[in-house]
């Protein structure tokens, strides 16, 4: 008699299909009259069923694991082939990429999109502009075009397609900006757009491009980033494992926040000139600069590492000071030397930093 | 030893039951496909492993319902499965920057379309699995014990009251009542969070 079992016990069975023509028959009018039980005794099926499906699932999972090591053992596993690249083929890798990126768009198609490139252990973050953004960026030059036209003088970037596009940021006032080399390696003509969509010419000043670091300056006469001084000053010395960093830079038309930490203080396979990060970041945020939470420059953002290592690299301050004195004029640049960052709220210090940081785009005829 | 299963369809049926033969035999068939296809595209030997057994509880799960057809080879879909498996991984692993360049998304798409939706449903069932284990976890002994004895490692009633001391079967089984129902309040709570 159903009446005098359990509601455990008659979910149990009823599941098991081991219920008589009888009990089903009364089960079922009890559960059309009795809507308490009826919550009750599904609540128990669908316990037992899950508890059921489980267990069948995790017995199946260890039967798979058991399986697959009598299988593989006594073969030789095969590792995933790595092309390591030595630190000071930079250059190249950053040639490969290029390749890469341009091959890629032909043999799409017939590739896997997303693992292509999982040979190089790292890519540099310059941003390729593709059919999309080019159209996007020939709308948005226009746009700017006709507003400079009628708002300013400023001259108008070439009509010939942008090519790359990077980030930069202001190393003096007057003009002298800091990018990672491999965005500019082969210009024709490179142009900055600042925060409020303004065009600037530029030209090359110096660069490494081992550390992949370059410095540029802005041709127009009486250049100012903006009225008041850089707010943040450069690192001398190399920051400590952990400290907290954040970075800002231009993987799209908008400019873009990220932040996280130093993982290891020296960067790929080594790199004493360079820091590992745990930081997200995109194409287009090659040469962003590198801040930590007190305003302290501590860098610029040089690659990532592949899928396998969610790393981010960055050419930290030291190198880029080191290049810094090798410009004829170095000792009449005025590097900023006050920190107006250091107390301020994150959204402050993300504001001043706005003009000093800008969107790189290099053209190429 | 099972002899060779020849019909895919029984094939499904033996791995349904959790035969070891049938499962043998897809893995002989399947793995160094998948395993391959991986290693060149970037994973390791270890991702293969994992993805090949998530694909193939995938399978598993959907050859529960005696119902279920397949409309292409078993070796196709178990592959097809895998491939979406693994690019969803990537995705969760990456948010998308380093493929900004070459992230047409449009060809894994077109084939993983018919898959998602399983993986979907896997997906689902393994969060609520891991609700049920982790009220499992909570539910104290010696219920944890006698629920994964009986659920997870198959065990007999009659075994149960032996292990664990109870001078019958049915002593054992009101017991294992209890724990249910106490896991029952655990675990509408877990989901309720």
């Amino acid at each position: 008699m159903s009446q005098n079992k359990s509601t455990w016990e008659l979910a149990e069975a009823y599941i098991a299909s081991s219920l008589s023509q009888g009990e089903v028959g009364e089960l079922n009018a009890r559960l059309a009259s009795d809507i308490e039980f009826a919550n009750e005794f599904n609540e128990a099926a669908n316990l037992i069923r899950s508890m059921e499906g489980n267990g069948k699932q995790k017995r199946f999972r260890s039967m798979l694991r058991d399986i697959h090591e009598k299988q593989t053992a006594g073969k030789v596993i095969k590792k995933g082939l790595n092309i390591v690249l030595p630190a000071h083929f930079w250059r190249t890798a950053a040639v490969a990429a290029t390749v890469a990126i341009l091959t890629s768009t032909i043999t799409i198609w017939s590739l896997k999109p997303r693992l292509n490139k999982s040979e190089s252990q790292y890519n540099n973050i310059s941003r390729e502009v593709k059919d999309i953004k080019k159209v996007q960026a020939q709308q948005q030059a226009t746009q700017n075009q006709l507003i400079q036209k009628v708002n300013k003088n400023i001259p108008a970037p070439p009509p010939s397609d942008v090519k790359y596009t990077g980030t930069g940021f202001a190393l003096t006032n007057d003009g002298y900006f800091v990018t990672a080399y491999h965005v500019i390696s082969d210009e024709d003509s490179v142009y900055i757009q600042d925060h409020d969509g303004d065009y600037y010419k530029a030209f090359l000043v110096n660069f490494n491009a081992e550390a992949d670091v370059a410095i540029l300056k802005v041709e127009k006469k009486n250049f100012r980033f903006s009225k008041g001084e850089i707010p943040y000053v450069f690192a001398n010395s190399k920051a400590g494992l952990g400290s907290q960093i954040y970075t800002l830079g231009y993987p799209k038309d908008d400019m873009v926040y990220n932040e996280g930490y130093i993982s290891a203080k020296n960067g790929f396979q080594g790199n004493e000139l360079q820091y590992t990060l745990a930081l997200p970041a995109g194409h287009g945020q090659s040469g962003s600069p590198v801040i930590d939470g007190k305003g302290n420059l501590l860098g610029l953002l040089t690659a990532v590492g592949s899928q396998n290592e969610a790393n981010t690299y960055a050419v930290s301050s030291k190198a880029l000071l080191e290049l810094l004195h090798t410009i004829p004029n170095a000792n009449s640049l005025h590097l900023p030397r006050t920190n107006k960052l250091a107390h301020l709220s994150r959204e402050s210090q993300i504001e001043k930093m706005q003009p000093y940081t800008f969107s790189v785009k290099v053209y190429k005829k | 030893m099972h002899s060779p299963i020849n019909t895919e369809q029984q094939l499904l049926a033996a791995l349904a039951a959790g035969q070891r033969g049938a499962t043998e035999q897809l893995y002989q068939q399947n793995y160094h496909i998948i395993s391959g296809w991986l290693i060149k595209n970037g994973g390791s030997a270890a991702d293969a492993a994992d993805l090949f057994q998530e694909a193939m509880v995938v399978l598993f799960g959907k050859a529960q319902d005696t119902s279920f057809r397949l409309t292409c080879s078993i070796g196709t879909y178990l592959f097809a499965v895998s491939k979406h498996l693994w690019y969803k991984k990537l995705q969760k692993q990456h948010k998308e920057p380093v493929y900004l360049l070459e992230n047409t998304g449009q060809d894994d798409e077109d084939e993983g379309a018919g898959y998602e939706e399983d993986v979907n449903v896997h997906e689902e069932r393994e969060a609520h699995y891991d609700q049920l284990d982790s009220a499992l976890d909570q539910v104290g002994e010696p219920c944890r014990s006698i629920l994964k004895a009986y659920y997870h490692h198959d065990k007999s009633m009659q075994e149960i009251a032996a292990d664990f001391g109870y001078t019958n079967p049915d002593n054992a089984k009101t017991q294992k009542y209890k724990c249910l129902a106490r896991l029952r309040k655990l675990f509408y709570t877990v989901q309720a969070k």
